[in-house]
């Protein structure tokens, strides 16, 4: 069992590690970070709350935490940016919460063989600030590319905007430093090199302690790539008639073969329709255009500038109308504030309410977006039709490969929810939705989730089906590094590791350093 | 020895320390009653829509722009707690007594309200924007109104209310007789229909920046006089929460104006600014109407009209700090600059303004009062900026992000020089005498 109870005593040895002005008890710290942006049930927020709340600036205090949390048997949730779209940095069982926003120091930059070193609480955008200057840029660019942090992606395996020609995090982190769940700290990477990109020495552990929402340990220090600051960019949109018309344009986009092409996005006709509806900055078009497809490339100005030329032919062949560069660069330069921009949704009678922004994800091979995409809009027809809280948003779908942008896609459906109005029976049904939301994602062949992890209620269901041996190994693993199961727990369904088990009650005493 | 240092200040129960009602899994509520419950729900209820928008967003755009979570990387100091706890509060899961000092965390910049999706993108859909600093203001005032005072904020309002301006330490001793000391033999008049404003700051401690100010005027032949008996603005008491102590301040002026005639205030500071152009009008309504003139305005206005020549080459190499509440609160970028260009000399290393909405000095809001070590970490990290441009100077625009930021700028190996722009208006305008007397002494009092 895990204990959720943090006691007086506790507290004092987590100040004897941290200092006693990075440990919170308070109840404004620990509300303040129960949620994510969502989905979060704003009616049961009382239920994720952390006892406590630590901010490390170290490794070595990170390792001493877990450690004490393995003494006490308490949960321990590690916490970046808290931007995610799942629940990993949500305490379902309380415990202690370890923010490393405060460990956000850049500790290298080498230019000579191209890494940058870093604390896991740094934010992409001011990372790439003081990047600026040397001519590189560290290319992982998520819609929360202004608030999201390193730790956070890592934990999460995140996918950026641009992974088509840079690819995603686990392609841009080299290697990185993790305490375990029993508290060790170790690298993983390619191999034992801090920036050694390819390696064939031994198990490659770096996937494994990526994405794993926090319960495989927490990131205390990455070593990530730099790429030259592109010289150019390029971003083209188009508009199509029809749904079918982009869907075929979008595949022959991408899988054009140009080297430069970072993206292809597809917009269906839900979503612009809602944007026409509801979305201010959505620049009026003809009626007749009921699709969009946005491309950008980035690269040096030798490549960029013919490649853009046979983007511009693909598109226009295949059905697409260039939209014009006000739209292109302007909509394409906007594209993380863009992600925020829901801030209302209407009820069926048109009346409009305040809604927050809930995507769903998964990853769709481009064969089977057009059914997935008719069955998912239908799951959230029947939803809304119920409850009128829930309001269909339209759906996007980006290329999802790295650095070649073909084969499957983020396919997202966005939902706008009047949290204010939620309870119980209408957040059961949101619950049911997404459920049937990722069956439509595995019967086409799928995977739940592209880049925001599976492990919310509903979806988490279908993870075992997904994975199928694979989850059996999933448990293994967490029983294996995380005895106590106090690492995030009641993530992943993973307490099923840790029934029937012979050894139950023996505390892992951990206390060693490494 | 308690673990969150942050509560200590404050003078009324803040339930810091306290893990109670978490052991079974759920939280207790966090009590509300009488008339202070009242009064919660009053505000609950006028910011629950505005907290609700940020919250159903809830993407934290607004945290690295911000310069206080920049410091203390906090997430309780952020644009998104101060939302999400009117949320809290409305949920009964956490009251003012909780959330209190957190506010205190701000320095009422307004770069999260530029740099909130909200505010860039869907606010004209419901004619709505993000207004954080307006919910931090009303956060205080609730604050100070259910019995909560941050100690040094309330000691700082009580010296400001007793001797009418505020309690800085600097080269005049505070008192209602040395007020308009700063102009000692400059022949400023009494009364008329322009007045100068002198903020308590530059009339106790930077003093060379409004003798800089006068001396410009009365270069270019602008008629001016100072007020009868001049009270702090109000602003910085507004600001802490103490909306009616700010109220009695602007009465008093605002009568002091009426007396002399007065039709057209000028102002260097753009704190008084920002009162004369927002709070006044808010107590007064229709019946505040004075014209209230920018100092920088107008100096880039003299000069483009050939009334200001500047003619002495000042030889600096300079970056200009843009002013949170010009730039942020607003949008003046554009005249700093100009007049900056026209000063002969100088070789001008620009920053742009968006790129300094995540620049401060940390000195605005009261921050400095109660947590002068964010504002002195705001400010070198401010100065290393300036310095890493290679430039000896760091030009401000306003007089109370001088001191803390040459505090900063004095302490490196190779001091950065922290100078008001007005100061270097007169140098070029060959106005002597207006450059910086000695330096201001350190701290605030009291």
């Amino acid at each position: 069992m895990t204990a959720t109870l943090v006691t007086d005593p506790v507290i004092d040895e987590l100040v004897q590690i941290c200092g006693a002005d990075h440990v919170f008890a308070d109840r404004s710290a620990r509300f303040n970070r129960a949620r994510v942006p969502a989905p979060f049930p704003v009616h049961r927020w009382a239920e994720h709350v952390p006892d406590v709340v630590v901010l490390p600036t170290s490794a070595e205090q990170v390792a001493e935490i877990v450690r004490l949390a393995n003494r006490h048997r308490i949960a321990v949730v590690p916490r970046a940016g808290g931007t995610g779209l799942t629940d990993g940095a949500v305490p379902l069982r309380h415990g202690i919460l370890v923010d490393v926003k405060l460990m956000n120091r850049i500790l290298e930059i080498d230019l000579e063989d191209r890494a940058v070193t870093v604390q896991p609480g740094i934010n992409m955008l001011k990372l790439n600030e003081e990047l600026q200057q040397y001519g590189v840029i560290y290319p992982d660019d998520p819609a929360s590319y202004p608030c999201s942090l390193v730790g956070g992606r890592i934990g999460t395996s995140g996918w950026s905007l641009i992974g088509g020609r840079y690819g995603h995090t686990r392609d841009l982190v080299i290697s990185f430093q993790i305490v375990l769940p029993t508290g060790e700290l170790i690298r993983v990477g390619d191999g034992g090199g801090r920036k050694v990109r390819k390696s064939s020495s031994g198990y490659q552990l770096k996937h494994l302690f990526m994405g794993h929402q926090g319960t495989l340990g927490i990131v205390t220090e990455a070593t990530l790539e730099l790429v030259p600051r592109p010289e150019a960019e390029f971003a083209a949109f188009f508009s199509y008639p029809d749904y079918e018309t982009a869907w075929r344009s979008t595949g022959a986009l991408a899988r054009s073969g140009l080297a430069t092409l970072a993206g292809v996005v597809l917009f269906d006709e839900w979503k612009l329709a809602y944007l026409r509806r509801d979305d201010e900055a959505y620049i009026p078009q003809p009626d007749s255009v009921r699709c969009v497809v946005a491309t950008a490339m980035y690269g040096t100005t030798d490549e960029v500038r013919p490649a853009a030329r046979r983007l511009l032919r693909i598109g226009q062949e295949s059905g697409g109308s260039y939209l014009g560069d006000e739209i292109s660069q302007g909509d394409w330069a906007s594209r993380h504030d863009r992600y925020a921009t829901p801030l209302h949704g209407r009820l069926r009678n048109g009346q409009v309410v305040p809604m927050s922004w809930h995507c769903e994800d998964a990853s769709i091979n481009w064969t089977a977006l057009p059914r997935v995409r008719e069955e998912w809009h239908d799951i959230v027809r029947r939803l809304a039709d119920r409850y009128p809280i829930f309001d269909d948003w339209g759906m996007f779908a980006y290329t999802n490969g790295a650095f070649k942008p073909w084969g499957d896609y983020l396919t997202e459906i966005d939902v706008g929810i009047w949290e204010q109005e939620l309870d119980d029976e209408s957040w059961s049904a949101w619950v049911e939705a997404k459920r049937d939301i990722a069956a439509v994602a595995l019967k086409y062949g799928g995977s739940i989730s592209a880049c925001h992890g599976s492990c919310r209620e509903g979806e988490v269901d279908l993870v075992p089906q997904e994975l199928g041996g694979g989850f059996e190994v999933m448990k293994k693993v967490k029983r294996a590094l995380d005895p106590n199961n106090i690492m995030n727990p009641g993530k992943y369904l993973l307490d099923q590791a840790y029934e029937g088990r012979a050894d139950e009650g023996q505390a892992y005493e951990g206390g060693e350093t490494t | 020895m308690p673990p969150n240092s942050r509560s200590d200040g404050a003078t009324h129960g803040s339930g810091a320390g306290s893990t109670e009602g978490s052991a079974a899994g759920s939280e207790g509520e966090s009590t509300r009653s009488g008339e202070n419950g009242r009064v919660t729900a009053e505000f609950v209820d006028r910011w629950r829509n505005a907290a609700y928008n940020c919250y159903s967003s809830g993407h934290k755009f607004c945290r690295e722009v911000c310069p206080v979570m920049q410091v203390t990387r906090d997430e309780v100091h952020t644009p998104t707690a101060f939302h999400a706890n009117v949320v809290a509060m409305e949920k009964g899961h956490l009251s003012i007594e909780d959330v209190a000092r957190d506010y205190v965390h701000c320095t009422q910049c307004g770069a999260c309200e530029l740099r909130c999706p909200n505010t860039l993108f869907t606010g004209d859909f419901y004619r709505f924007r993000t207004r954080t600093v307006e919910l931090v203001r009303a956060m205080r005032a609730l604050a100070v109104d259910t019995g909560i005072h941050q100690p040094n904020w309330q000691r700082w309002v009580e010296e400001t209310v007793r001797q009418k301006s505020e309690p800085v330490l600097g080269e005049v001793p505070v008192s209602q007789e040395n007020v308009r000391a700063w102009a000692d033999g400059l022949d400023i008049p009494v009364g008329g229909e322009t007045l100068l404003f002198c903020d308590c700051e530059g009339a106790f401690s930077r003093t060379s920046v409004p003798r800089a100010a006068a001396r410009i005027l009365q270069r270019a032949g602008v008629e001016f006089g100072l007020m009868r008996e001049q009270w702090c603005c109000g602003g910085p008491a507004a600001e802490m929460g103490y909306v009616d102590r700010a109220r009695e301040f602007a009465q008093h002026n605002v009568d002091d104006w009426r007396a002399v005639g007065a039709r057209r205030i000028i102002v260097f500071d753009p704190h008084d600014y920002i009162a004369f152009t927002e709070d006044y009008p808010r107590y007064f309504g229709d019946e505040y109407d004075f014209e209230i003139v920018l100092l920088v305005d107008l100096v880039a206005e003299l000069i483009r009209a050939g009334r200001l020549a500047l003619t002495q080459p000042v030889e600096r190499v300079v970056t200009y700090h843009d002013a949170c509440r010009l730039n942020k609160r607003k949008g003046i970028h554009e005249t700093p600059r100009e007049v900056l260009r026209a000063i002969p000399g100088l070789t001008f290393t620009d920053v742009d303004h968006v790129t300094q909405w995540s620049y401060c000095s940390g000195a605005g809001a009261g921050l400095g009062i109660e947590r002068p070590d964010i504002t002195a970490e705001i400010s070198r990290r401010r100065v290393e900026r300036a310095a890493d441009l290679g430039v000896d100077t760091l030009v401000s625009a306003c007089v109370w992000s001088e001191r803390p930021l040459s505090e900063q700028g004095g302490k490196r190996d190779h001091p950065v020089e922290v100078m008001d722009l007005l100061e270097l208006v007169a140098q070029a305008a060959g106005l002597n005498g207006s450059t910086p007397g000695p330096a201001p002494r350190t701290g605030v009092a009291p």
